[in-house]
């Protein structure tokens, strides 16, 4: 449904999005993860030809963004992370607006406002101003908005952030149902476990560059509870590797001069209970911290943001 | 193609442009802003008269002159009114960001900047509409035909298309909408001014290279003054106010666009507008100047907000 292959995107001399390749199959909901200033918001406006791209190909479902716009936007609903409404049109009026700038005659872009509106959960409200809507109903139609003229793939960028709890449970099942009507999607954020109840799929970018993509269970696996703790000591090195194995979550501890490195399997606020350990045992402790590898450092990055939200 | 006279943004512009009373309120507004200054300056002339006496040549033309006086008015109005009306065409869709969500759809750029001018156009049109029942004055005191009336405001409409496409240009090309609105009052305000000065000199000039000989100089008329329709509605009401002959206005005006008044008072009786136009008035080619370059301004607009273009590419600073 999309294939970007060596997408590049340059503002002057800064690479915002570096030979970037993904491939989205159809059917999936697809995660699109990366911390802040990654290129995510880059990438999907050139998803959603509305930026040029340096050099690269995106296609989706097959037709070029860059030869055929005009038929990548028919088969694209985009929803995009900041955005306006026009606040002096009503509910059904701003829907109807977009299907008549997509094409569609008068009584089917009704028909489909409609139904989108009961999608979304706005029927009540069809007659109302849009200026009259809270934030989260304004994100609802906005989503409905995007999928008047029945695309195929849908591209919401950072749909979730700002969202309570409560919205965000309405979005997942509102995706579900668009799942099971047979659309892809894909969603950005910058905060993995806030996608990862939502997507099958997840790909994370840093620095414009795709870092791992695959299956959400595997990523997931692959982060949750493992952090790589460093741990510089003056003295008896092998007494404190001795003290560490007998920890419960510690595994696969290597020796690297006078630092030790260690995975740890815990929940990380469990943390200071390897350093009481070791200082209980008078082991000179000279620094103790979670190593800031490659990898890690992203996953941190992406899974904070839920602790520091909620 | 059978959508191409449907545009979303006109059809959905027009209905929130006329929705309530906001239009309706414009437009008295706008009637009572010329209402208020004709009637200042009427007052001061006939205070005028009353104080000095006589009955001069003025109050003979006293129609002639309500004409003109609404006519120059009202072609400010609408050089004021349309930069406003157009600046924030653009700009304004990027600054609630709502841009995006209209360029993603199947609506061409081109499509989204005719729309936008239209229904601009079209508010004014509603203004010049409105001011009808003031023009109207003027034939009871005669001298104006209603065919005299409906050329000025053609001519009107072709200024407001003009203003308003630099207008919009300036949206196009500024992220603000302020930004935008000044540089189009700048950019008009200077080229009206500049072209009049420019022409001056150039007038001059003309005639110098004329003071040795005894002939008298063809008319003569500046490439600039092309790009300015207060030159062209200097023209065509010169052509319309044949009652005002005499005096230096009409004489240097003659000395640029070369013709000689139709006679007394008879155009306005006899004609109709269409058949009183001079085929090759300067008005008429000041006209089709300011539409080219109008349709310029709205390419280059289209084009620039048209987010991505196939041979641009390998063109791209790298
Ligand atoms: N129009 C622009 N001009 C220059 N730099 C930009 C522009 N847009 C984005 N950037 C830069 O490109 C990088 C990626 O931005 P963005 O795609 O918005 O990231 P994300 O959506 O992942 O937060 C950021 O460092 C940002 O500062
Ligand atoms: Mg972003």
């Amino acid at each position: 449904m999309l294939v970007i292959k060596d997408l590049v995107k340059k503002y002057g001399k800064f690479v915002a999005v570096d030979h970037l390749n993904l491939e989205v199959e159809p059917g999936h909901i697809f995660g699109f993860v990366g911390p802040n200033g990654a290129g995510k918001t880059t990438t999907i406006k050139i998803i959603a030809t509305l930026l040029q791209p340096t050099s690269g190909t995106v296609k989706v479902d097959g037709v070029n963004v860059v030869e055929e716009p005009l038929k990548v936007r028919e088969r694209i609903g985009y929803m995009p992370d900041f955005f306006g409404v026009y606040d002096n049109l009503k509910v059904m009026e701003y829907l109807d607006f977009y299907g008549s700038c997509y094409g569609i005659p008068y009584r089917e872009r009704q028909k489909t406002a409609l139904e989108l509106l009961e999608l979304v959960d706005l029927i009540r409200k069809k007659d109302s101003y849009v200026d009259s809507l809270s934030r989260g109903m304004k994100q609802r139609l906005c989503l409905a908005r995007s999928l008047i003229h029945n695309p195929k793939l849908l591209v919401l960028d950072e749909p979730a952030s700002g969202m309570d709890p409560r919205a965000r449970i309405e979005l997942k099942e509102i995706l579900r149902e668009l799942k099971n009507m047979g659309k892809t999607i894909i969603i950005s954020s910058h905060i993995l476990t806030e996608l990862s109840q939502i997507c099958d799929m997840v790909g994370i970018i840093e620095k414009g560059k795709m870092v791992i993509a695959g299956d959400m269970d595997d990523i997931m696996k692959r982060i949750t509870g493992k952090t790589i703790v460093r741990i510089k000591i003056s003295g008896d090195l092998e007494k404190a590797v001795n003290i560490l194995k007998e920890q419960p979550l510690v595994s696969g501890i290597i020796k690297e001069g006078d630092e030790l490195e260690l995975s740890y399997e815990g929940e990380e606020r469990e943390l200071w209970k390897l350093l009481k350990a070791l200082v209980d045992e008078e082991i000179s402790v000279v620094s103790f911290g979670k190593a800031e590898g490659n990898l890690e450092k992203i996953f941190m990055e992406v899974t904070q943001g839920e602790e520091l939200l909620s | 193609m059978k959508n191409f006279f449907r545009n979303p943004v006109l059809e959905s512009e027009l209905k929130v442009k006329m929705r309530g009373w906001r239009a309706a309120m414009a437009v008295t507004a706008y009637i009572g802003i010329m209402l208020l200054i004709a009637y200042l300056y009427f007052k001061t002339i006939l205070d005028s008269v009353l104080r000095y006496g006589g009955y001069n040549s003025a109050s003979q033309s006293i129609g002639l002159q309500v004409y003109s006086v609404l006519a120059v008015l009202q072609f400010a109005l609408i050089i004021l009114v349309t930069p406003a009306q157009t600046a924030g065409a653009i700009s304004a869709e990027r600054e609630k960001q709502t841009l995006d969500l209209l360029l993603c759809t199947k609506i061409s750029s081109i499509g989204i900047i005719f729309g936008k001018l239209v229904s601009s156009l079209s508010f004014i049109l509603l203004l010049i509409i409105g001011s009808i029942p003031l023009f109207s004055l003027v034939f009871l005191f005669g001298g104006i035909s209603p065919g005299d009336v409906a050329t000025l405001f053609l001519f009107y409409m072709i200024t407001a298309f003009a203003v308003g496409s630099i207008g919009i240009f300036c949206s196009a090309m500024f992220k603000k909408t302020v930004t935008a609105a000044v540089t189009a009052y700048i950019t008009i305000f200077v080229l009206g001014i500049v072209t009049v000065i420019l022409g001056a000199y150039m007038l001059a000039n003309y005639y110098d290279s004329f003071a040795q000989t005894s002939t008298t100089p063809p008319p003569y008329i500046p490439s600039v003054f092309y790009l300015n329709p207060a030159i062209g509605l200097a023209d065509l009401m010169l052509q319309q106010l044949d009652g005002m002959s005499g005096g230096l206005v009409p004489s240097i005006s003659r000395s640029i666009f070369g013709y000689s008044y139709y006679g007394g008072s008879s155009a306005a009786t006899q004609n109709t507008g269409i058949a009183f136009w001079k085929p090759w008035s300067f008005w008429i080619k000041n006209s089709l100047v300011l539409i080219s370059i109008a349709c310029l301004l709205l390419g280059i607009s289209a084009w620039k907000i048209k987010p991505v273009h196939r041979w641009k590419r390998g063109w791209e600073r790298k």
